[in-house]
């Protein structure tokens, strides 16, 4: 029986071909891997917050750049879709251009900035400000999965209370956290609680994002490369920050400020420090939005919620402060 | 006799500005160490590929690692090779700390540790000089002979000597000191760590796979750091330097062929490990690595030797197996340096909504 079959007398690299399926182009991930990266997501969507483990695999960046949400855009990505990629909301950041180029260069995707047209959206500490619609990925890049870290270390006990939705620490820890010091503290990544079930970290967005999540028409897929885990947002899932019904949720908002290029003041804005004492100036983070704003390409209103969330908190602000005076 | 060899045209002397090419063979024979260490820090035996990586790399052995493993993760996986005892070791080097002279012998092999750490200050051209006729570590009759003509042989080789002793565990185990081999005909397959996340509570299989290819520098850390938890220290009853096969069973006849060899560095050590029940055995932990890395495999076997007296949950489990990968902790800290004002912008925002909220403005500051 020593008859050789074709496939048999087949290099080591064919007879790879033949198991690992047809790879067109030399690859940074194989196509058995994005299969595993696509079952754990569709673990994650089917249900919302959980977070499902993955054997996440070398990337070509390294681990707290992206590599999770690299995983995740890579096993998505087709052939025609548009690719956007931003960092800290910029799509012209090194990091994002690095990882946008990295994956046009590997896949067939086209290279996007305009939010509206793209299929996917990679991004590190932002959701765009242009309402996502039906049909788009957003696949955020997360490096502390865990948002029991703070409160219990054993993985055991987190996985536990997850499991059975014992979440009273955590309350204890945001009730604490007034007592000392007047207010929730946690800042960017603020804990949702999603689809009323799991406590899950929405990576650290600012609160000003959180909002974006809940009830969204797009697909949010969380992803962290070094923790070796992903989770996932679907569609019309309700995303609910945690908080007390007489302590409102907060978002960042400084009253009077406006970008100075566009002169927006309901997008999420960030300081440049002036020089020699000067006043800071403050532009808006999403570089594509602030761009069609100026052209009048963008809506004049957007997402609401933030800035409406803002404007409440300032009134309360100023009520209470009327009062005490 | 040595003729001294016509010193190279060098490169640099062509064009001043531009340093000569590495060639990969200066980066596997004169720097094996680093490349060995990139090895095995990436999990993946293949000396040429590494000593790219190390040259990409401009010799960081981290940075190295990490191109050889995510080369690594675009591969398919062609086969799973069969269990090969490492009583197979051709050993290239074999010390034992246990035994004056264990059966084979003490074989010393090539090791800096018994030379005396004296800078080299030759000058350049004696230096290459003597390197282009000499062997680079001693010869067998442990002498030099850079400093003086001489007519006897050399082999060329300097590790022409290939032994396969016996292991002191068996030696140890022969004597009773050693628990025997536990039957274990449902043999359970190994813990993969590249494709199931490793958290604590992962079996035996898991630990050693990661030690195996965690960072050096972490590894030897933890182990030193941990030390407290025995009033002495273990003893490494046996170190070996030397190459294992690879054996695939053959796609036709299912029996085992030997299709490559690796280097390893390999660590047995014991430890009599006080217990409440009367326990007569010496405790024995296991450190093996790609490459020649003598004190990663030593901290290694420290390690298991430790953890298997700690439970699941505790720190040093966790510590093991979620902070020695050397991607892990250096992509974390380099990451440190992308940018983080959205974040930032939202940490201060906190803050001054706390310092509002402790001075209300209604009230004298």
């Amino acid at each position: 029986m020593n008859t050789l079959s074709p496939t048999r007398t087949g290099t080591g690299a064919s007879r790879a071909g033949a198991l690992a399926g047809p790879d067109p182009r030399p690859g940074i991930f194989d196509e058995l891997s994005k299969r595993e990266l696509r079952r754990a997501m569709l673990s994650g969507i089917a249900i919302p917050g959980y977070q499902v483990p993955y054997g996440s695999r070398e990337m070509p960046v390294a681990r707290g750049w992206g590599s999770g949400g690299l995983q995740a855009t890579l096993s998505l990505v087709c052939d025609e879709d548009q690719l956007k990629v931003i960092d800290q909301g910029e799509d012209a950041g090194v990091n994002a251009s690095n990882l946008r180029r990295l994956i046009t260069e590997h896949t067939g995707a086209g290279e996007e900035t305009d939010t509206r047209a793209a299929d996917i959206i990679q991004s590190r500490h932002r959701i765009p400000e242009q309402p996502l619609t039906d049909g788009q990925i957003l696949v955020l890049q997360v490096p502390n999965a865990e948002p029991l870290f703070r409160i219990v270390q054993e993985m055991d006990e987190q996985r536990r209370m997850h499991a059975e939705a014992d979440y009273a620490k955590m309350w204890v820890w945001l009730y604490e956290d007034i007592v000392h010091n007047g207010l929730i503290t946690a800042a960017a990544g603020y804990p949702v609680l999603v689809e009323g079930r799991y406590v899950m970290t929405p990576s650290p967005i600012p609160r000003w994002d959180v909002p974006k999540m809940n009830d969204s028409d797009a697909i949010t897929i969380l992803s962290a490369g070094r923790e070796k885990r992903l989770f996932a947002v679907p569609p019309h899932t309700r995303v609910v920050p945690l908080t007390f019904d007489d302590r409102p949720f907060e978002v960042e908002y400084t009253p009077g400020t406006a970008c100075r290029l566009c002169g927006s003041d309901d997008t999420y804005l960030v300081e440049e420090p002036g020089e020699n004492g000067a006043p800071g100036t403050w532009s808006c983070s999403d570089t594509d939005f602030c761009t069609r704003r100026r052209t009048g390409d963008a809506p004049a209103d957007v997402a609401g919620q933030p800035v409406e969330l803002a404007r409440a908190a300032l009134r309360r602000a100023t009520r209470e402060q009327e009062e005490t005076s | 006799m040595i003729t001294p060899a016509p010193a190279p045209a060098s490169a640099a002397a062509v064009h001043p500005e531009e340093p000569a090419w590495l060639e990969l063979d200066q980066l596997t024979e004169r720097l094996n160490l680093a490349v060995d260490r990139a090895m095995g820090e990436a999990g993946l035996w293949a000396p040429m590929l590494a000593a790219r990586a190390v040259r990409q790399a401009e010799g960081d052995p981290t940075e190295a690692a990490h191109l050889l493993r995510a080369h690594r993760a675009a591969l398919p996986r062609l086969a799973v090779s069969v269990p090969v005892a490492t009583s197979e070791l051709r050993v290239v080097r074999r010390i034992s700390s246990a035994f004056r002279n264990p059966p084979g012998g003490q074989i010393l092999g090539r090791t800096v540790d018994y030379a005396g750490r004296l800078l080299d200050l030759l000058p350049e051209d004696e230096g290459r000089a003597h390197v282009t006729d000499e062997p680079l570590a001693p010869a067998d009759d442990g002498h030099l002979h850079h400093d003086h003509d001489h007519d006897h042989e050399h082999s060329a080789d300097p590790v022409a000597v290939e032994r396969v002793p016996g292991n002191v565990l068996a030696i140890l185990r022969e004597m009773g000191l050693v628990a025997p081999l536990p039957e274990r005909p449902d043999d359970p397959e190994p813990y993969d760590i590249t494709r199931r996340p490793a958290r604590p509570g992962a079996p035996r299989s898991a630990w050693l796979q990661t030690m195996a290819r965690g960072d050096t520098g972490s590894l030897v850390h933890l182990w030193w750091y941990g030390c407290d938890w025995r009033p002495d220290h273990e003893i490494p009853g046996e170190l070996r330097h030397g190459a294992l096969p690879v054996r695939i069973a053959h796609p036709h006849t299912g029996k085992p062929v030997t299709v490559a060899e690796v280097r390893v560095s390999e660590v047995e050590s014991f430890y009599n490990v006080p217990r409440a029940a009367a326990q007569r055995h010496l405790g024995v932990g296991y450190g093996i690595c790609f490459g020649h890395n003598e004190r990663k495999s030593i901290a290694m076997a420290g390690l298991d030797l430790a953890l298997a007296h700690y439970d699941a949950d505790s720190e040093l489990h966790h510590d093991v197996l979620l902070t020695l990968d050397g991607l892990d902790s250096t992509g974390y800290a380099q990451h440190l340096k992308l940018p983080h004002h959205v974040e930032y912008r939202s940490v201060l925002d906190r803050a001054e909504a706390a310092g509002q909220d402790a001075n209300p403005p209604g009230e004298t500051a």
